[in-house]
C-alpha cells in the first residue's frame, strides 16, 4: 500500500516538476518554488519507494508478489537485498532510483550555472515521470499483492499444515507433466483463510527464491553499475534537448561534456562487468557472445563515446562568428545514444526477441511492451522533431571548413567508424524482430575492418594539431610509434600471427598504444589533468590486444579424464582425483593440472538445480600471467557403464543408432517377481528388447534385467556374443510406458578399463585474455581523470 | 568542399552495401514448419518442442546428442546435436535448435531452450557447441 502511495507521489510530482520547471523558464518566475519543491517531492518519494520495497525483501513478506518471485529465507543477505532488481518491476524502480540519487547531483550542478535548471530539469522530469509511469499500479508494479490476479504457487512455498483445511481441495492443482503441486492463491482463497483466521504471511512459508544463476557476487554488482549507467544517459540528453529548447547551443557542450563522460564510464564499466560474469561464472567460454542482450547495451555506449569526441571539435572550434563544428552530429548523437537506451530496455524487456536471447525477460505484459513504445517514440519524435525544426540555423552558426590533415577531421572520422559499429551490431541486434537472425560471424566480419580503422585514427588523430597539421611534421612525430609497432608486428607474426586482417589490427592497436604511450608519458608530470585521453586510448588498445589474443588464437579440447588417471591436455597433464559436496549443496570436481613440475588444482562445480530442473555447470579458471587455463565441466560419469549409448525407447516403438534398430517390446515381470516385490523379498525387472543388425539384417531378441535385493541393485546385462554389443537397462518408468537402455561395444569396453568414473571436460587456453580486464580498468581510469577535467571547465 | 561530399557519400555506399551483403549472407531465418526445413536444407534456426515420448540418445563418450522436435503442424524431424544436453532441457517449453537438415535429420550446431513461464523473469539457457 505504502510503496504505491510514494509511486504515485513520485510519478505526480515529477510530471509537476516538469510543467512548472518549463513554465518557469518560459519566464514565469514565481514558479521556480513550486518546481523545486515537486522536483525534491519526486526524489524523496521515489527513494521512500525503494525502501519500502527493500523493507518488503529483507522482512519476506511474501504475501508481495514480486517478494514472493524472486526471493526466499535462505538467500544471504548481499543477494537477498539483489533481489530488490532480479525481476522487470524492480529493475524500474531501481532505475528510477538512480535517476533520483544522481537528480541530486544534477540539481546542485544546474541550479549553479545559469539558467540551465529549469531547462535540464524540466527534461529531465520528464524522462523520470517516463520511468515511474511503468510502475504505478496499473502497470510493472512491484509492489502487486500475490492475489491480484489467480497466482499458481509450488506447494512447496505454501504452509503443509494448512492443506486438509476443508476448502482448500479447490485450489490445489497438480502438473501432470512434473508431478509438482501448486496451490492457487486468488481473492477468495485469501478472503476464506482470513475468515479462518490465517494470516497470508502464516500460509505463505517461503518465496520461489532467486535463479541460481544469479547465485553469486557478481549479481550484486554488476546490474546497478548497468542501471548508473542507463541512468546517467538521460542527463547529456537533458542538456542537448534543453540547448533546443532554447535555441542556445555554446554552452551545453562543455556543461555536458563531464556528465557525458561520467555515463559513458559507468556504463562501460557495467557492461564489461557483465562480460566477466559471463566468462568467469556462467561458463559461455568468453566474455562477449554478441548476445542481443550484451549489444543493446553495447550501442548506446558506443554512440556516447562517438558523441563526445565530436563534442570536442565543437568546443574547440566555436569562435564569435560559429558556435563551432559538428554542433548538429553533437545533437543527434546524444539524443540517439539516450534513445537507444530506451532501446536496448525495450528489446530485453519485451520479449520482442523471445526465442533469440539468452537473458530476455520472458513475461513481458502487454501495456508495459506499449508504454516503452509510447516512451521511445515521444523523446524520437520531441528530439527529431526540435533538430530539424532548428536545422537551418544550425546549419548557418556550424559551418564545417575543416582541413584534411588536421585533428578535427580525424576525430570526425574516428566517430564515423565508431556510428559504423553501432549501425553494425544495431542491424545484427534488432534482426530477431523481424523474424531473421544473423551469425556470429557477421559480426566479426563487419567490425574487424572497423575496429582497425579504429586503432590507425586512435593514434593519429592525436598527433595531428589542431585546425591544421603539415605533412612533415606528421611524419616526424609518427616516425618512433611507427616504427616501434612494425618491429613489434613483425615479432609477433613470428610468434603465430599469421592472416593478414589479424596483422593489420594487431598492428593497428600497437600503434594507437605507442602514439598514446608516448604523449601519456611526456606529459605525465606537467600536464597530469590532461592525460585522460591518452590513458583512456593506452586501456582501448591493450582491450584490443587482448581481445586478437585470447578469442583468435585460444585453444579448446574436449576431453573425458578418468579417475587418478593422468592425461596430456594442451600441453599440460591433467588428472580428475575426485569431487567433494560443498556447504550449499553444489560438487566441486576436482582437477590435477600438472606442468613442468609445477601443480595447479581446478575446481569446477557442477549441480542439479531443483528451480532450473536441469544440471548447472560452473567453469574454474586458473589465471596465468600469460594466458588463463579455462576448465569447464560437462558431465560425470560413476563408471558403472561408462561406455556406449544411452536410448530412451517406448514400448512398441523402435530407434536407431549407428547400425542397430533396437525395439522395446514389453516389460519382462515374471509373476513371482511381482510376487516377491509384493511381499518385500528381492525381485528384478526387465525388457524385452528386439535388436536388428542392419548390416547382417538378422533380429536378436534379448532381454537384460535387473535385480533388486536388499536394496541393493545388480545389472543383469545380455550380450550379443555375435555382435560383441552388450545391452543394460538403465531404467524403467511404467508409467509413461518407456525403458532406458545402454548399448556398449566390445571394442570399446575393450579399450580402456571397466568400472572407472570419470568426468567428462572442456579445457581451453586462452592467451592473454588479462589484458581485456586491464585495458577496461584502464579505459575507466581514462574516463576518470578526464571527467574530472572537464568537470573543472565547466565552471569555467 | 564538393569533393569532400563526393568522397564522403562514396565511401557510405560502399560501406552499406558490404554491410547489406554480409547481412543478407549471414542471415539465417526462424523457420516454424518443419516441412519446409526438411526439403529446403537450408541453415535456419528451427523452433519447436521436444518430443519426450519418443526416444531421445544421450553419447557423452562422442558429445553427441540425439533426439526428436515437433513442429505446430505436429511434423516430427530428428535432431543430432554435436555437443551435451543443454541444462534446462527435461522443463524446456521450447526448443530452438540453430543448423542444417542433412542426410535424413537436423544437424544441429547449437541449442537453446525457453522455459515456461511460470519461472517468470528466469533467463533462459544457451549452450553453444
Amino acid at each position: 500500500m505504502l510503496g504505491n502511495i510514494f509511486i504515485t507521489i513520485a510519478f505526480a510530482s515529477a510530471l509537476f516538476a516538469s510543467i512548472m520547471y518549463f513554465l518557469n523558464y518560459k519566464g514565469n518566475e514565481g514558479l521556480l518554488k513550486y518546481a523545486r519543491m515537486s522536483y525534491h517531492l519526486m526524489i524523496t518519494a521515489t527513494i521512500l519507494a525503494s525502501v519500502t520495497l527493500l523493507y518488503l525483501i529483507l522482512n519476506h513478506n511474501f504475501q508481495y508478489k514480486y517478494v514472493y518471485s524472486y526471493s526466499d529465507k535462505n538467500l544471504p543477505i548481499g543477494l537477498l537485498i539483489s533481489t530488490f532488481y532480479a525481476g522487470q518491476e524492480g529493475s524500474f524502480l531501481f532505475w528510477a532510483l538512480c535517476m533520483a540519487i544522481l537528480g541530486i547531483f544534477l540539481h546542485s550542478y544546474t541550479s549553479t550555472r545559469g539558467d540551465l535548471e529549469p531547462r535540464v530539469l524540466a527534461v529531465y522530469s520528464l524522462v523520470q515521470s517516463f520511468l515511474l509511469l511503468m510502475i504505478t499500479p496499473a502497470l510493472k508494479n512491484p509492489f502487486a499483492l500475490i492475489y491480484s490476479e489467480p497466482f499458481m504457487a509450488p506447494a512447496t512455498t505454501i504452509a503443509s499444515q494448512y492443506f486438509n483445511l476443508p476448502f482448500m481441495a479447490n485450489y490445489i492443482f497438480s502438473d501432470p507433466a512434473t508431478n509438482q503441486l501448486f496451490v492457487k492463491i486468488d481473492k477468495t482463497l485469501v478472503a476464506q483463510l482470513t475468515s479462518a483466521g490465517i494470516g497470508l504471511n502464516e500460509f505463505i512459508i517461503n518465496g520461489k527464491g532467486l535463479n541460481p544463476l544469479l547465485h553469486n557476487f557478481w549479481m550484486q554488482i554488476h546490474p546497478p553499475v548497468l542501471f548508473v549507467g542507463f541512468a546517467s544517459m538521460s542527463i547529456p540528453f537533458s542538456f542537448a534537448f534543453s540547448a533546443l529548447i532554447k535555441n542556445d547551443y555554446r554552452e551545453w557542450i562543455k556543461q555536458s561534456l563531464p556528465w557525458t563522460l561520467f555515463g559513458a564510464m559507468v556504463l562501460g564499466l557495467g557492461i564489461m562487468l557483465g562480460g566477466y560474469w559471463a566468462y568467469g561464472v556462467l561458463g559461455w567460454g568468453g566474455y562477449w557472445a554478441w548476445d542481443p542482450v550484451e549489444n543493446s547495451s553495447l550501442i548506446p555506449w558506443i554512440v556516447s563515446v562517438a558523441a563526445f569526441h565530436t563534442m570536442l571539435v565543437q568546443k574547440r572550434t566555436a569562435n564569435e562568428n560559429s558556435i563551432g563544428a559538428f554542433a548538429r552530429t553533437n545533437l543527434v548523437l546524444i539524443i540517439l545514444s539516450f534513445i537507444l537506451v530506451l532501446y536496448s530496455t525495450f528489446l530485453t524487456r519485451s520479449g520482442i526477441l523471445g526465442d533469440a536471447s539468452v537473458h530476455s525477460f520472458v513475461d513481458p505484459g502487454y501495456l508495459a511492451y506499449l508504454l516503452l513504445i509510447i516512451f521511445m517514440a515521444t523523446f524520437i519524435i520531441l528530439g527529431g522533431g526540435l533538430i530539424i525544426y532548428r536545422w537551418k540555423y544550425l546549419k548557418k552558426v556550424s559551418p564545417i571548413n575543416q582541413n584534411f590533415l588536421s585533428r578535427e577531421v580525424a576525430l570526425f572520422t574516428g566517430s564515423s567508424t565508431l556510428g559504423a559499429v553501432a549501425l553494425v551490431t544495431f542491424l545484427g541486434t534488432s534482426a530477431p524482430i523481424l523474424g531473421k537472425s544473423v551469425q556470429i560471424e557477421f559480426y566479426n566480419q563487419m567490425n574487424l575492418p572497423l575496429a582497425i580503422i579504429i586503432g590507425l585514427v586512435n593514434g593519429l588523430s592525436l598527433l595531428l594539431k589542431w585546425k591544421e597539421s603539415g605533412l612533415d611534421e606528421l611524419l616526424k612525430k609518427v616516425k618512433f610509434s611507427l616504427a616501434a609497432s612494425v618491429v613489434s608486428t613483425v615479432i609477433l607474426s613470428f610468434f603465430g600471427i599469421k592472416e593478414i586482417s589479424m596483422i593489420l589490427f594487431t598492428f593497428s592497436s600497437i600503434f594507437a598504444l605507442f602514439v598514446n604511450a608516448e604523449i601519456m608519458l611526456k606529459i605525465i608530470k606537467s600536464n597530469f589533468e590532461k592525460i585522460g585521453a591518452y590513458v583512456a586510448h593506452v586501456g582501448l588498445a591493450i582491450l584490443f590486444l587482448g581481445v586478437i589474443a585470447s578469442s583468435k588464437y585460444d585453444k579448446t579440447q574436449d576431453v573425458n579424464l578418468y579417475k587418478d588417471e593422468p592425461s596430456e591436455v594442451l600441453g599440460y597433464k591433467m588428472t580428475f582425483t575426485g569431487y567433494q559436496p560443498t556447504p550449499d549443496g553444489k560438487y566441486e570436481f576436482e582437477v590435477q593440472i600438472e606442468k613442468d613440475g609445477k601443480k595447479w588444482k581446478a575446481l569446477p562445480v557442477m549441480y542439479y538445480s531443483d528451480y532450473n530442473q536441469g544440471i548447472m555447470r560452473n567453469p574454474d579458471i586458473i589465471p596465468f600471467l600469460t594466458k588463463d587455463v579455462y576448465i569447464t565441466p560437462v558431465s560425470y560419469d560413476e563408471g558403472v557403464h561408462q561406455h556406449g549409448q544411452t536410448v530412451q525407447i517406448k514400448k512398441g516403438d523402435m530407434t536407431e543408432y549407428e547400425n542397430y534398430e533396437v525395439k522395446f517390446v514389453d516389460f519382462d515381470f515374471s509373476e513371482e517377481s511381482m510376487k516377491n516385490m509384493m511381499s518385500g523379498l528381492g525381485f528384478s525387472m526387465g525388457a524385452i528388447l528386439e535388436v536388428k543388425d542392419k548390416n547382417l539384417n538378422k533380429i536378436y531378441k534379448i532381454s537384460p534385467k535387473f535385480e533388486i535385493k536388499d536394496g541393493i541393485r545388480t545389472d543383469k546385462p545380455e550380450k550379443i556374443e555375435e555382435l560383441g554389443l552388450t545391452v543394460s537397462l538403465s531404467d524403467l518408468q511404467a508409467d509413461n510406458q518407456t525403458v532406458i537402455v545402454k548399448l556398449i561395444h566390445e571394442d570399446e569396453n575393450s579399450l580402456t578399463d571397466v568400472n572407472k568414473e570419470f568426468i567428462s571436460i572442456s579445457a581451453s587456453i586462452k592467451p592473454f585474455v588479462g589484458l581485456v580486464w586491464l585495458g577496461t580498468i584502464i579505459i575507466v581510469v581514462g574516463f576518470f581523470i578526464s571527467m574530472v577535467r572537464r568537470l573543472k571547465e565547466s565552471r569555467s | 568542399m564538393k569533393t569532400r561530399y563526393y568522397i564522403g557519400g562514396v565511401i557510405i555506399v560502399v560501406f552499406l552495401g558490404i554491410l547489406f551483403y554480409n547481412f543478407t549472407k549471414t542471415n539465417i531465418e526462424y523457420e516454424y514448419d518443419f516441412q519446409k526445413v526438411m526439403t529446403n536444407g537450408k541453415v535456419c534456426k528451427a523452433s519447436g518442442v521436444w518430443v519426450k515420448e519418443k526416444s531421445f540418445i544421450e553419447d557423452i563418450q562422442n558429445r553427441k546428442f540425439i533426439f526428436y522436435i515437433r513442429d505446430a503442424n505436429k511434423n516430427e524431424m530428428k535432431v543430432v546435436y554435436h555437443g551435451i544436453k543443454p541444462n534446462n532441457f527435461e522443463i524446456a517449453t521450447n526448443v530452438v535448435v540453430t543448423g542444417k537438415y542433412e542426410n535424413g535429420y537436423f544437424n544441429a550446431t547449437d541449442v537453446l531452450t525457453k522455459c515456461p513461464s511460470k519461472y517468470e523473469g528466469q533467463t533462459t539457457q544457451k549452450t553453444d557447441s
